[in-house]
């Protein structure tokens, strides 16, 4: 009996070989780039790893605990912090990384195909240009008069100037993200319109639909998946995005205004002007927002209803 | 043998000789990483390297490869670029940064004990006295001194004396600060009266500095706040900071400093309207700043001398300590603890340490001598900016080079952004702060 369930778990094992071969590089991606990253920024949040004590030596750190942990809840700031993300995030994915995304999607394929093409070329700038480059040029629009560009605008027809970055520093960080988040949302959502059959599209204005029929009853049931993907992919990386925000408002005005957590783990973990870095308490914020990303990324699966969505297609059932 | 065949082997020998000879010669590689703004003049903190490059040699009889790296980016990342390199094992030999970092990096063993190398060489007997204080951790010595400064005030003479000021008012103003009879409270009531009176726009009566830094000791030592105990602990000096944290509340109600001065930007809006010497009144900021207002904002209307006729230079007057002071926050010159000719890398540090050297820094980029033979130079006597500001040193501080440095001036930092964009009241500012400080250094602190 024995020898019948080892014989049969080989020929499983055998039959399976091939799937497990083409699984192996992203399985191995997955190894080297985020389940070793993870468990090694969780041992270094459970030690007082700082410039005074630094080594890479793992076996020569000085192991503390959930103490980390325990700083991290008490700061004052933290509960402002964890909602600036909240909001950035939301606001950023809601507007931009989805709506305009899809808005874009839509209106550059229902235009002649160069002019969509030209369309979504410009769109795709913000993101194909470097981020300092791209922050430069934000600066430059925001800046006070007489430097600032919009407020050479406001002096030009006589109304009020303002340091738009002190006065209105979420909108620009909001507005900064956002155009380079939309690129995105566009690339897949308009390769998923592309690819609906043309048949469907047009036995669905043979049946007399308008565009907005069409778009409500065709095009946007085929797009569950790629919004699954794009809302899951976008909170993730807008959850770990800071590095525009630091080029931009650096987490101020003023008391951590527009500090996102990302943001706050950099400024413990590697960017200190006085050079004391604390790489274990960085670390620990760095593994509640792979927490969150976690948790995140199943509730979106569960909403979206991930395995319906992956089902085997009915043709090859039959 | 004949005549001929004798020559040729001699002078195959001798060729061969000259090859061994030059092989015998060592090669050492030195590399060196600066911080500097090279357009500001700030250049010679490494290429004065490039300058003693074959002196070292000669004394030394080896070839050195000198490699020179320097630019101005970030502090943090510069520093943390240099913690990563030590653990990596490939941290330059020379390392230019802050004396502060002492205080991190020689409990951590980045750097190496110079005590014993800076005996050997007796060009560092010329060295201020009082500098050595900054280079210290733990009663060792880790940095050699590359240049002091001084943190004054700048005041518009222009704007004065719109303001109805006589030229003597103006003239001795610095004076006046330093014996302590215009106060930091008599200031902010002259850019009051400059606004009320339209020579400046409200907020522009009085700048500060826009982030975090060692300028902000100074309010704080102007409160009488002491920074560190006689245990070696920090010390969190409540009633100074209340005092420091009800003044910028207090800049703000008034309208003499603009409300978005905290990350206000540096090169677009506060080195072009401060040296302008049009805009502002007063404004706290480094000598060092002068150099490149002189070079990069103002070389069209004459450079230095728009500069020397229409900004002037006072100390941070004198607040509840009666006290006007300055700080100064010299760079140091460290050895890695990775560099496998520490000897070489003094045998450099000692050849620049001389007035001609540092005078090249010091009046290119506008920093204050830290030699004694250099101060009394003609060529430094003789620099009219330099010999305004030199007397600044006889009033200066410096930081601490401590561990908790970093945790104390971060909360202290809060509480001032808590303060002076009106998000906090002075007194929930210095709690916030002390809370802040409490949880992250605990009892390393002494608090008062």
């Amino acid at each position: 009996m024995e020898k019948n369930n080892s014989s049969s778990q080989r020929n499983w094992f055998r039959s399976n070989l091939a799937a497990y071969g083409f699984l192996a590089p992203a399985g191995i991606l997955v190894l080297i780039f985020f389940l070793i990253p993870v468990l090694l920024i969780f041992y270094l949040s459970m030690t007082n790893l700082a410039t005074t004590n630094f080594t890479t030596n793992v076996s020569e750190m000085e192991f503390i605990g959930l103490e980390n942990y325990a700083i991290l809840f008490r700061d004052q700031f933290a509960g402002k912090i964890f909602f600036n993300t909240v909001f950035y995030v939301l606001v950023t994915l809601a507007i931009f990384n989805v709506s305009l995304a899809l808005i874009v999607s839509l209106l550059t394929t229902h235009i002649p195909r160069r002019a969509g093409f030209a369309f979504r070329a410009i769109w795709i700038l913000p993101r194909i240009t470097t981020a300092t480059v791209y922050i430069m040029l934000w600066r430059r629009l925001a800046v006070e008069a007489p430097y600032g560009i919009i407020n050479q605008f406001n002096t030009f027809f006589n109304q009020t100037t303002y340091n738009y970055l002190d006065a209105r520093p979420w909108e620009f960080v909001i507005l900064v993200n956002g155009f380079i988040g939309v690129s995105f949302g566009m690339i897949i959502f308009t390769s998923a319109i592309e690819s609906i059959p043309k048949d469907l599209m047009n036995a669905s204005l043979v049946d007399g639909s308008t565009i907005m029929q069409r778009i409500r009853y065709v095009i946007m049931p085929l797009l569950r998946w790629p919004l699954l993907f794009v809302v899951t992919y976008q909170t993730l990386s807008l959850l770990t995005s800071f590095e525009q925000i630091l080029l931009l408002t650096d987490g101020g005005p003023g008391l951590y205004d527009t500090e996102v957590w990302s943001l706050t783990a950099y400024h413990r973990a590697l960017d200190n002007y006085f050079g004391n870095t604390q790489w274990g308490y960085g670390s620990a914020f760095a593994v509640i927002l792979v927490i969150i990303g976690v948790v995140l990324a199943v509730i979106y699966m569960r909403v979206f209803r991930f395995d319906e969505l992956v089902v085997e297609p009915k043709i090859e059932v039959l | 043998m004949n005549k001929r065949l004798f020559t040729m082997v001699l002078l195959v020998f001798v060729a061969l000789s000259g090859v061994f000879m030059a092989q015998a010669q060592d090669t050492v590689e030195i590399t060196i990483r600066c911080k500097a703004n090279v357009p500001g003049g700030e250049g010679w903190r490494c290429d004065n390297f490039a300058e003693v490059e074959e002196q070292v040699e000669a004394e030394l009889g080896i070839d050195l490869n000198l490699n020179l790296v320097q630019d101005n980016i970030d502090w943090g990342e510069y520093k943390q670029e240099f913690v990563l390199a030590s653990e990596a094992g490939e941290a330059p030999d020379i390392i230019l940064s802050g004396h502060e970092d002492i205080g991190a990096w020689a409990p951590a063993g980045l750097i190496l004990p110079l005590d014993d190398m800076i005996d050997m060489h007796e060009e560092f007997d010329d060295v201020v006295s009082t500098l050595w204080d900054s280079q210290e951790w733990s009663g060792t010595i880790y940095g050699i001194p590359q240049d002091a400064e001084a943190r004054p005030v700048f005041y518009s003479k222009l704007l004065l004396s719109d303001l109805g000021w006589t030229d003597e008012e103006i003239e001795s103003l610095p004076e006046r600060v330093a014996a302590g009879e215009y106060t930091f409270e008599d200031m902010i009531q002259t850019a009051e009266q400059a606004i009320e009176e339209g020579v400046v726009e409200e907020g522009n009566g009085y700048w500060h500095r826009t982030s975090n830094g060692f300028d902000w000791l100074m309010p704080y030592f102007a409160s009488g706040g002491e920074i560190l105990g006689e245990d070696g602990k920090l010390v969190w000096d409540s009633e100074a900071l209340l005092e420091v944290y009800e003044s910028l509340a207090d800049i703000q109600a008034r309208g003499v400093t603009r409300p978005d001065m905290l990350g206000l930007s540096g090169s677009e809006v506060w080195h072009p309207a401060v040296s302008s010497a049009e805009q502002v009144l007063f404004a706290q900021g480094g000598i060092w700043n002068w150099a490149d207002w002189a070079k990069n904002y103002v070389a069209d209307q004459g450079g230095n001398d728009y500069l020397l006729e229409n900004i002037g230079l006072i100390l941070f007057p004198a607040m509840s300590a009666e006290t006007p002071l300055t700080v100064t926050h010299p760079l140091s010159y460290m050895i890695s603890s990775d560099s496998e000719h520490p000897d070489v890398a003094m045998e450099l540090l000692a050849a620049i340490t001389t007035p001609e050297a540092n005078n090249r820094h010091a009046i290119d980029s506008f920093h204050l001598g830290i030699l004694n033979s250099q101060v009394e130079s003609e060529a430094y006597l003789n620099d009219p900016v330099l010999s305004t500001a030199h007397y600044m040193l006889d009033y200066t501080r410096v930081a601490p080079n401590h561990p908790d440095w970093s945790a104390w001036t971060n909360a202290y930092w809060l509480g001032i952004q808590a303060a002076e964009t009106g998000a906090s009241s002075p007194q929930e500012a210095l709690e916030q702060a002390t809370a802040q400080l409490q949880n992250e250094a605990g009892d390393n602190i002494t608090y008062k």
